[in-house]
């Protein structure tokens, strides 16, 4: 189970590529769709390494990405 | 860009959308009515630039926005506000073409602007912004040029501009109601001689006497609207010429070559027409080359080698169909030309 995942609202998105830059996890990537305003957003391209860092999140100046975390399990469970 | 018209005296605006400015235009949709002004989407851009002209005549402050495709559209009646001597502003935020070609940004209609585009000998101030605290600073200025010379202004932007966020300070807004008065406008002719707006005069004389004088005016601005600035070029023995967000990008060119000992600058034309000739003539008889770098094919590059008139080198270095040059691209074409 990844330990973060986003959730890009493709239509704020226009594709600058800011997050791709930032994700220390390689994560995201480009999608082959394209939104209404025809922009090619962005999308998880390797979801089992999200860290849930929400360093996208920060940087996107369209504030395009919701960022979740895994709760923390206690030892053992 | 939108709030900037607004708070420049713009009451009448009329697009249609095509991205990269459709935020223009929605901005326009939710602000325009609450300054007392008209918001109309035009069923085309051919009808919205023909609102312009009729609100223009009316004497209002009006604009028009659209990318490329629209603007090739909208050409026509800019010929006709230029042949009118109609006051509008224009907003192109530039995209990849010809043709439909795509929405990332790019230089391409830098010819078009400049040099006409529409048909008949009429010019256009071209005012090309480096960034958004410019780009306000530039559509309150296109207004005040466009009521002082009686023509279209064009805001020459390009699709990074147009999806851009930046702060900015908003400068006070003007109010309409205390601009000059426009004596030519149709205003009602109740207790006056009636005003004629046209462009068409069927006596080559009569044409002529238009043409001439409005002629001068542009020769009056060549001489006084002049706008650029220069970027450490002081001590530089190779100068970068770009305008908008290429030169953004060739300041950090020039952090990355002075820190490897290459005296660079850069001129960056605030106006691309009148194109300051003059200052970039003054420094190519002082440097080693003058790298013209656009987000096209070599547009800009032809003024640049008229102002300098083989005075020294003026190599290129463009990118074309949306992409945008790196820093790294353009630090590696700057080094063939320092010595």
């Amino acid at each position: 189970m990844p330990k973060g995942t986003v959730i890009i609202d493709k239509e704020r998105c226009k594709g600058c590529g800011l997050c791709l830059l930032f994700c220390p996890q390689d994560v995201l990537g480009y999608s082959t769709e394209h939104n209404l305003s025809s922009y090619n957003f962005v999308c998880m391209k390797a979801p089992e390494r999200c860290t849930g860092c929400a360093l996208c999140a920060q940087t996107c100046p369209d504030i395009a990405i919701e960022v979740y975390r895994q709760k923390k399990t206690q030892e053992g469970d | 860009m939108a709030e900037a018209a607004i708070r420049g005296g713009c009451r009448a605006y009329f697009g249609y959308p095509i991205t990269p400015q459709n935020e223009l235009l929605e901005y326009m949709s939710a602000h325009m009515s609450k300054a007392g002004g008209v918001f109309i989407q035009a069923e085309s851009e051919v009808a919205a630039i023909n609102m312009c002209y009729g609100a223009a005549a009316a004497g209002v402050r009006t604009m028009t926005s659209s990318s490329s495709p629209g603007i090739s559209l909208k050409l026509e009646g800019i010929s006709y506000l230029a042949g009118a001597d109609l006051p509008c502003v224009v907003v192109n935020v530039v995209r990849g073409g010809p043709g439909l070609g795509n929405i990332a940004p790019a230089q391409g209609d830098y010819f078009q602007a400049t040099k006409g585009g529409g048909h008949g000998d009429y010019r256009m101030i071209v005012l090309g912004p480096a960034t958004i605290p410019e780009s306000v600073e530039l559509v309150m200025l296109a207004f005040e040029l466009a009521d002082k010379y009686r023509g279209p202004v064009m805001v020459l932007a390009d699709g990074m501009l147009g999806q851009m966020m930046e702060p900015v300070v908003l400068p006070d807004p003007v109010d309409p109601a205390t601009l000059p008065a426009k004596t030519w406008a149709l205003t009602g002719a109740r207790g006056r001689e009636p005003n004629i707006v046209t462009s068409f005069y069927l006596d080559p004389g009569e044409l002529s006497a238009v043409d001439v004088k409005r002629q001068g005016r542009y020769r009056q601005i060549e001489e006084r609207e002049v706008r650029y600035e220069e970027y450490q070029t002081a001590d530089a023995t190779v100068i970068i010429a770009a305008y908008g967000s290429v030169a953004r990008i060739a300041r950090t060119v020039i952090k990355m070559a002075r820190s490897d000992g290459i005296k660079l600058g850069l001129l960056r034309p605030i106006t691309l027409w009148p194109f300051p000739y003059a200052p970039l003539r003054a420094l190519a008889d002082r440097v080693d080359a003058i790298l013209t770098v656009e987000m096209n094919a070599g547009q800009m590059l032809e003024d640049v080698r008229l102002a300098v008139a083989e005075r020294t080198e003026t190599p290129f270095y463009g990118e074309l169909g949306g992409l945008v040059p790196s820093p790294r691209d353009i630090l590696r074409e700057v080094k063939r030309y320092a010595r």
